[in-house]
């Protein structure tokens, strides 16, 4: 099992307020502590025209981050390909791969807000072309960075195996229906020709090690506050199948309920436990959702240091099942 | 008249951080077309005190995500960017409506912009989207400095009042209170002294020195060409004389190191 952090959004909140560069200057101390404690990577997220300063601009935060650590990966989970000229992300994925010396990963979304397709001109039907001529231009220009794609369906998911294409998981997908979108990327994978290695699956989960009552009930405040954000934003997840649907414009309490059900929190060998059962429901790697509305950069160190000394080492040789 | 550096492709970091070591006021960061924020970016981080110029080339993307890249890189420098917008392959018209609308969406106000390459926004059918949009985040200037440069780079200075890179000392306008410029340095120091001093006669205000290899010659740059514009007469016994002795340490008090000096 592999590791990563996130989400880095470079917020500056109603409820968090800061300067809006100190976003920025805690990304860097943040990706030095997660190179240092032995990480595998960081996650970046983008919106566009949200009060907030949300980071639209991953390629540049990207930048910063790998210029200051060595060894560590920095993903974008997602950059929202349709609002990018391809032959620009292209041209900067390649730069950020060189530069790096290949700890570039590219996770690419459709996007979802008409605000932002309305922002840049574009119709919301031609999103998913232009997320395929994004893909094109990048695996033209940087064929060797890993891609990833984001979806709560199993047959976008399939599709993405087939094509080779890792998967990037919200973290407020329940365990079931993780193991039912991993069941699917594997079967796209093995319809492939298979001449790429199998491509990996990865899931956000919100996940804490704490013993202390206080900080547990913290803890579940700072990720409810965190979808709270999402309910902004106007995220949702449709009901699909046996998927119950999570709609945090029209069912803002039980979508938070449901959401924040999902997590791990507790003493180490709780959360051990938990990353059991993801790694049962098909996970590869885990990216820990540690950034989250209210938790103080402190907070997020020291929980940094705990995933990495009391939890990583026992998970290290755990193969997704 | 301040100096600056023309970094090369993919030396940006090393050569910000060597230029600023050295005392020159800013570095110019001009990679391919695509990927000025994201060098500007590495530059960044191994800098904390050196204005960051970087060449933004119109045409290359829509003018509001030029803005959020810009607006990002001023995040992460603190404030230290200064956009060279390079009109690339537009005519003066076109130009004209992407710069218009770059500077729109660096303002602290909502954009809605109406053009013909553009609409912001767009109004497209089947979008549930307000009549103007924010773009967000700002960048910590009050006001984020444009020079330009390119084809229609002197025609677009003259209509929309910005200040237009000169490649020639008789391109100065000495009435602005900001005139860029950029030159080639022979590496020969007499002719260079003589160089850097027809720039400041002319009235240039911020002079980008190009050279073959930056973190070699600034030094150079710093003690002998830095001191000759930064005052008439500048007594050249002061940079000629003797270099004192470094000090022989070690250390024991030491003072922590400023935030762009670590990573």
């Amino acid at each position: 099992m592999r590791f990563g952090a996130g989400l880095w959004c470079l917020q500056s909140t109603a409820t968090m307020p800061r300067h809006p560069a100190t976003a920025y200057r805690e990304l860097l101390e943040d990706a030095r502590l997660l190179d240092r404690l032995g990480y595998d990577s960081l996650w970046l997220s983008e919106h566009h025209f949200f009060y907030d300063g949300y980071c639209p601009s991953l390629p540049t935060a990207a930048a910063a981050a790998l210029e200051v650590t060595e060894n560590l990966h920095v993903a974008t989970g997602m950059l929202l390909a349709p609002m990018r000229s391809p032959e620009k992300l292209a041209a900067e994925t390649a730069a950020l791969h060189e530069r790096s010396g290949g700890r570039f990963e590219l996770g690419v979304a459709l996007g979802y807000r008409d605000v932002e397709f309305d922002g840049k001109g574009v119709p919301r039907q031609e999103r998913v072309q232009r997320r395929k001529d994004a893909l094109h231009a990048v695996h033209d220009a940087a064929p060797e960075v890993p891609v990833w794609l984001g979806s709560a369906l199993p047959e976008a998911v399939e599709r993405a195996g087939r094509h080779a294409h890792g998967v990037l998981y919200s973290g407020a997908n329940p365990l079931s229906l993780v193991r039912d979108l991993s069941d699917a990327h594997r079967r796209g994978y093995e319809s492939s020709d298979g001449s790429r290695p199998r491509p990996r699956i990865a899931a956000l989960r919100n996940v804490w090690v704490t013993e202390d009552e206080r900080e547990r009930e913290a803890v579940l405040d700072w990720f409810r506050a965190s979808y709270v954000l999402y309910a902004g934003l106007g995220w949702s997840v449709p009901q699909r199948g046996e998927t119950a649907a999570m709609d945090f414009r029209a069912e803002l309490d039980k979508a938070l309920d449901d959401a924040v059900g999902t997590a791990i929190i507790g003493p180490a060998e709780q959360v051990i436990e938990g990353l059991h059962e993801v790694a049962e429901a098909g996970v590869d790697d885990v990216v820990f959702r540690v950034v989250v509305e209210g938790a103080p950069q402190a907070a997020i160190h020291e929980v940094l240091h705990r995933l990495a000394e009391e939890v990583m080492p026992a998970l290290r040789d755990v193969e997704a099942t | 008249m301040k100096i600056g550096i023309r970094t090369r492709p993919g030396h940006e970091a090393a050569e910000a951080a060597a230029a600023e070591r050295h005392g020159a006021f800013g570095v110019l960061i001009e990679p391919e077309a695509a990927t000025a924020a994201v060098a500007g970016a590495a530059a960044a981080t191994r800098t904390s005190l050196t204005r960051l110029v970087v060449r933004t080339v119109l045409g290359v993307d829509h003018p509001v995500t030029l803005a959020e890249d810009l607006a990002v890189l001023d995040n992460i420098s603190a404030g230290r960017v200064v956009a060279l917008v390079d009109t690339g392959e537009l005519d003066l018209e076109a130009a004209r409506e992407d710069l218009t609308l770059l500077l729109a969406a660096l303002t602290p106000r909502p954009v809605r912009h109406q053009g013909i390459r553009w609409q912001v926004p767009a109004g497209l059918e089947g979008h549930d989207a307000p009549q103007e949009v924010e773009v967000t985040p700002k960048p910590v200037q009050v006001e984020l400095p444009i020079w330009l440069t390119g084809a229609v780079a002197r025609e677009l200075g003259a209509v929309m009042g910005d200040p237009v890179l000169a490649e020639e000392p008789p391109a100065c306008d000495r009435h602005r209170s900001v005139q860029p410029a950029s030159a080639r340095l022979s590496g020969d120091r007499e002719s260079d002294r003589e160089l850097v001093s027809r720039w400041r006669a002319a009235g240039a205000t911020h002079l980008m020195l190009e050279v073959d290899d930056p973190e070699a010659a600034v030094p150079e740059i710093a003690r002998y060409l830095i001191p000759e514009v930064a005052m008439p007469l500048f007594p050249r016994i002061v940079a000629e004389a003797m270099t004192p002795r470094p000090w022989p340490g070690p250390a024991r008090y030491v003072t922590l190191p400023s935030p762009g000096a670590s990573g």
